[in-house]
C-alpha cells in the first residue's frame, strides 16, 4: 500500500506534468516574445543592422513611444474636437442620469462613463502654435482602425444574426445554405481580397457591370477616398460572418420552443417574436460575438494591405499595416514594437471587458 | 529484403557523394510563370523570360540545381529583409539599384569585384552607368541586368485621328501648355482621354512628377540631405498634370491594372508606364480582339528645359555570408544571367552590356529604335537608405492632391516636412 502511494503522483504533481507541454510552448512562443517585444520597444533597433551586428541597438527608454504618440507643443483643450468631445460629455450625462433614475445597472453606467471620459480626453490633444505631432500618421491610422472596427463589427453582427435567424430551420435546403454562407470563412485572406478586387474593379467587376446596366457610371471603389474603406469593410463582412452565424445558430437552438409558443399565444409572431423573445435570450451570445469581433478586427491587415495598399492617401491605412511597414519596410523595429504594445493595450482592454461580462451572472 | 534495402541505401549515398549537386536558392520578383521551359529565346513577358533563363541555368550548369522562391511583387523587400535578419537569405537574389545604399551599407551584400572574371563575367563590357549602378563605396555589389525607365506608350490611331502624327511619329508636347492643348485636341476629335497612368496606387504618378521636376533641374532632396519639395519647380510639375484632371482630360482614379486596360481597350491615347511592358503591348496590339492596334513606344517628352525620365536598374546580388562552394555556385548563376542579357532585353528593358547594345539582334527588337533616346535622359533621386519610405510619402501626398482635393501648397509643404523627418532619422 505504502509502495503504491509513493509511486503515485499527487494531484498537483499530475496537473503540473500534464500542463507542462502547454506551459512550455506558451512560455516559449507567447510569453517570451511578448516581453522581448517590450524590450525591443525601449531600443533604437534597426532590423537589418542588429542582424549583422548585435551591438547596433541603443537603449532609448520611452523615446520610441514619445516619437510615435507625442509631438512638439502638444496642448489639451475642451474644444479641439467639438463633435467627439461633445458626444463624450453627452455620454457622461446620460450615464449619470440613467444610473440615478435606476434605468441602468451600475456596471453598464460605469462602462459608459469610462468610454465617455476617454472620448472627452483623447481627442482634446492637438499641436499648439508652432507645434506638430512627431509622427503625423500614427493617430490618423488609429482613427482609421477604429472606423474599420466601428463599421465591420456591427456589419458582421447584424448580418450574421439576420442570416442565423432566417436559416434556423431543420430542412435540407437550410442546411445547404448554412454551409454555403459558412464557406467564405474557410478562404484565406489572399483569396478573399482577390475575389473582391475583381468584384470592385470598375472595368471587369460584377458591381460595375450591375451599375452599368442600371445606367450609372461605375465607382472606382478601391481608389476613391469615399469608398475605399467601405470596400474593405464589405469584403471583411462577407469573409468573417461564418463564425458569428454559427455562434448565433448555437444560441438560437438553446432557446426553448415553449417560449415561442407562449409568445404566439400572446400574438407575438415573426418580427415581434424576434424582437421580444429571440433578442433578449441571445444577449450573451451577442456580447460574446461583438467582443470577439472587436478583438479580431483591430488586427485587420490583409484586406487593407492587399486591396488598397492603405490608400488612397492613407484613408485605409490601419494599425497593423503601419506596424508592419515600420518594422519591415523601414527596419525600425523599436518604433514598430512601441506601436504593437499600444495595440496590445487596446485589445487587452477589450479582453478584460469580455472576461468581466462573461463572469456576470445572468 | 533487408539486403536489397541496404544496397539501395549505399548506392544512394555513393551517388550523392559522387555528384554533389550544389543547391542554389534564388529570390526574385517579376511574378510567377509556370511553364517557362528552358528556351530563353522564345518566352515573352518579364516573368516568363526570367524564369526561362533560370530554368536553362538549372539545366545547363553542371552540378547546380536552382530553387526559385515565391515571386510575389508587393512584399519582396520585406521578405528579403526578414530573411537576412533571420540569417537565411537566398543565395542569389534580384534587387533594384536604389536599394543598394540600404543593403550594402549594412554589410548584407557580398562584394564581388574580385570574382567576376573567374566565372567569366567581363565588367569591362558593362556600360559606365551600369557599373555605377552596382557600385557602392568603391566596391561592386551585384551584376546589373537592365535599365528600365518610364516611356510614353502611344496609341497611334487615336493620335492620328486628332492630327497629332507626322511622318509616322507621334507629335508629343514640349511644354505644359502644349500638353493641355494636345489633350483638348484628342478629346475634341475622339472624345477619349489623352493620358492614363496609375495615379492611385503604384507610384507611377510620383515618377511622372519627379521627371517633370528633374526637367527643371530640380530634385526632391539634395545630396547632403535637405528636402526641397515645397518649391516652384514641384508646383509646376504637379500642376502640369493636375490641369488634365481638372479639365476632365485624364482620370486620376485608375490603378495599374485599370489604366493598362484602358490603354489596351483603346480608350486613351497615351499610357505612362515602364519599359517592362513593351513586348507585352506589342503582342497585345497584334491581337484582333484588343482595342489597341497601332502601338508606338516613345521617349518621355521634355515639357521643360532638360530631358529627364524616371529610371532604375535591376541587378543580381549575393549575400555577404555566402562562402566557398556555395558562393562559387551562386556566382556561376550570376554569370549565366549576365550571358543572357539579350534575352532579358526582349522585355523592352535596356541592356547593360555594350556588346549587346551594339548587336544587330538588339537593334532589331520591336519598337527599340522608337525609344532610343531614353538611355540618355534616365534619372533617379539621390541615393538614400530610406528610398522606399520617401516614395511612399510622395505617393500619399500626391494622391491627396488629385484624389482628395488637398491643396497643392499644403501637400507639398507636408511632404517636405515628412521627407525631411525621414532624411534626419
Amino acid at each position: 500500500m505504502a509502495v503504491t502511494s509513493r509511486s503515485r503522483l499527487s494531484q498537483t504533481q499530475a496537473a503540473w506534468i500534464l500542463l507542462a507541454p502547454f506551459l512550455l510552448t506558451y512560455g516559449l512562443f507567447l510569453v517570451y516574445p511578448f516581453f522581448q517585444g517590450l524590450w525591443i520597444s525601449l531600443h533604437d533597433w534597426n532590423l537589418l543592422a542588429v542582424a549583422f551586428n548585435p551591438d547596433a541597438k541603443e537603449y532609448v527608454g520611452l523615446r520610441n513611444y514619445e516619437r510615435v504618440m507625442w509631438g512638439r507643443n502638444i496642448e489639451w483643450s475642451l474644444l479641439a474636437a467639438p463633435f467627439w468631445q461633445g458626444l463624450g460629455l453627452a455620454g457622461l450625462a446620460l450615464a449619470a442620469g440613467l444610473h440615478w433614475a435606476g434605468r441602468m445597472s451600475r456596471f453598464n453606467a460605469v462602462a459608459l462613463a469610462v468610454a465617455s471620459v476617454l472620448l472627452i480626453v483623447i481627442p482634446g490633444f492637438h499641436p499648439g502654435e508652432e507645434g506638430r505631432w512627431y509622427d503625423r500618421r500614427f493617430w490618423p491610422t488609429v482613427g482609421n482602425t477604429l472606423v474599420f472596427v466601428g463599421l465591420a463589427v456591427p456589419g458582421v453582427t447584424i448580418t450574421a444574426l439576420a442570416l442565423a435567424a432566417a436559416l434556423n430551420r431543420e430542412t435540407r435546403a437550410m442546411g445547404a445554405l448554412r454551409t454555403l454562407f459558412f464557406l467564405s470563412q474557410v478562404l484565406s485572406v489572399t483569396v478573399v481580397t482577390l475575389i473582391w478586387q475583381i468584384m470592385f474593379s470598375p472595368r471587369q467587376g460584377l458591381i460595375a457591370n450591375v451599375t452599368d446596366v442600371l445606367g450609372g457610371s461605375p465607382i472606382n471603389w478601391l481608389t476613391d477616398p469615399q469608398f475605399a474603406m467601405a470596400a474593405i469593410v464589405i469584403a471583411t463582412i462577407w469573409w468573417s460572418l461564418g463564425i458569428a452565424m454559427i455562434l448565433f445558430l448555437a444560441g438560437l437552438q438553446d432557446i426553448s420552443k415553449d417560449i415561442y409558443e407562449a409568445a404566439a399565444l400572446d400574438n407575438a409572431r415573426g418580427i415581434k417574436a424576434f424582437w421580444y423573445v429571440t433578442l433578449p435570450n441571445l444577449k450573451r451570445t451577442v456580447t460574446l460575438v461583438v467582443v470577439l469581433q472587436i478583438i479580431l478586427h483591430f488586427q485587420v491587415f490583409g484586406q487593407s494591405h492587399l486591396m488598397t495598399q492603405g490608400g488612397p492617401n492613407d484613408t485605409t491605412q490601419v494599425l497593423v499595416r503601419y506596424i508592419y511597414q515600420t518594422g519591415f519596410r523601414d527596419s525600425e523595429l523599436g518604433r514598430a514594437s512601441a506601436m504593437a504594445v499600444f495595440l496590445f493595450l487596446i485589445m487587452g482592454a477589450f479582453s478584460v471587458i469580455q472576461f468581466i461580462v462573461g463572469r456576470e451572472k445572468s | 529484403m533487408k539486403h536489397v534495402l541496404l544496397t539501395a541505401a549505399l548506392a544512394a549515398t555513393t551517388l550523392a557523394t559522387a555528384a554533389p549537386a550544389q543547391e542554389v536558392t534564388l529570390g526574385r520578383f517579376f511574378g510567377a510563370c509556370e511553364d517557362a521551359g528552358t528556351d530563353t529565346t522564345a518566352s515573352t513577358g518579364e516573368a516568363c523570360i526570367i524564369q526561362s533563363i533560370i530554368n536553362a541555368a538549372d539545366a545547363e550548369l553542371d552540378g547546380i540545381t536552382i530553387t526559385t522562391l515565391p515571386t510575389d511583387w508587393g512584399n519582396y523587400y520585406d521578405q528579403i529583409k526578414a530573411a537576412y535578419a533571420g540569417g537565411t537569405p537566398p543565395d542569389v537574389h534580384v534587387m533594384h539599384r536604389h536599394r543598394i545604399p540600404e543593403f550594402a551599407g549594412l554589410g548584407a551584400l557580398g562584394e564581388i569585384s574580385g570574382d567576376l572574371e573567374s566565372v567569366g563575367i567581363d565588367p569591362g563590357d558593362w556600360s559606365e552607368t551600369a557599373l555605377a549602378a552596382v557600385s557602392y563605396n568603391g566596391g561592386v555589389y551585384g551584376v546589373p541586368m537592365d535599365f528600365h525607365a518610364n516611356l510614353w506608350h502611344v496609341n497611334m490611331d487615336i493620335l492620328a485621328e486628332a492630327g497629332l502624327v507626322q511622318d509616322g511619329k507621334p507629335i508629343l508636347p514640349s511644354s505644359p501648355q502644349e500638353l493641355m492643348a494636345h489633350a483638348q485636341q484628342v478629346k475634341d476629335a475622339t472624345g477619349k482621354d489623352y493620358l492614363a497612368a496609375d495615379f492611385a496606387q503604384f507610384p507611377i504618378g510620383v515618377r511622372l512628377v519627379l521627371a517633370l521636376m528633374w526637367q527643371q533641374n530640380a530634385n526632391i532632396f539634395t545630396d547632403d540631405g535637405t528636402a526641397t519639395i515645397d518649391t516652384e519647380a514641384a508646383r509646376n510639375a504637379v500642376t502640369a498634370i493636375t490641369q488634365l484632371f481638372d479639365a476632365g482630360l485624364a482620370d486620376p482614379q485608375l490603378n495599374y491594372a485599370d489604366s493598362q486596360q484602358a490603354f489596351l481597350n483603346g480608350e486613351t491615347a497615351i499610357l505612362v508606364n515602364g519599359t517592362w511592358v513593351v513586348d507585352f503591348y506589342t503582342a497585345e496590339a497584334a491581337k484582333e480582339e484588343v482595342g489597341l492596334d497601332t502601338y508606338y513606344a516613345a521617349d518621355f517628352p521634355t515639357l521643360f528645359d532638360t530631358g529627364a525620365t524616371w529610371a532604375d536598374s535591376h541587378m543580381w546580388a549575393i549575400p555577404s555570408t555566402l562562402e566557398g562552394e556555395d558562393r562559387m555556385a551562386a556566382l556561376k548563376v550570376l554569370a549565366f544571367i549576365n550571358d543572357h542579357n539579350i534575352d532579358w532585353a526582349r522585355t523592352g528593358h535596356m541592356a547593360v552590356r555594350t556588346s549587346v547594345v551594339e548587336s544587330d539582334a538588339y537593334k532589331a527588337l520591336p519598337h527599340r529604335a522608337e525609344y532610343a533616346g531614353t538611355a540618355a535622359i534616365a534619372k533617379d533621386t539621390p541615393p538614400s537608405a530610406r528610398y522606399g519610405a520617401i516614395q511612399d510619402v510622395l505617393n500619399r501626398e500626391l494622391q491627396a492632391i488629385w484624389l482628395t482635393g488637398k491643396s497643392v501648397d499644403d501637400a507639398l509643404s507636408d511632404a517636405e516636412i515628412e521627407v525631411q523627418d525621414l532624411l534626419d532619422r
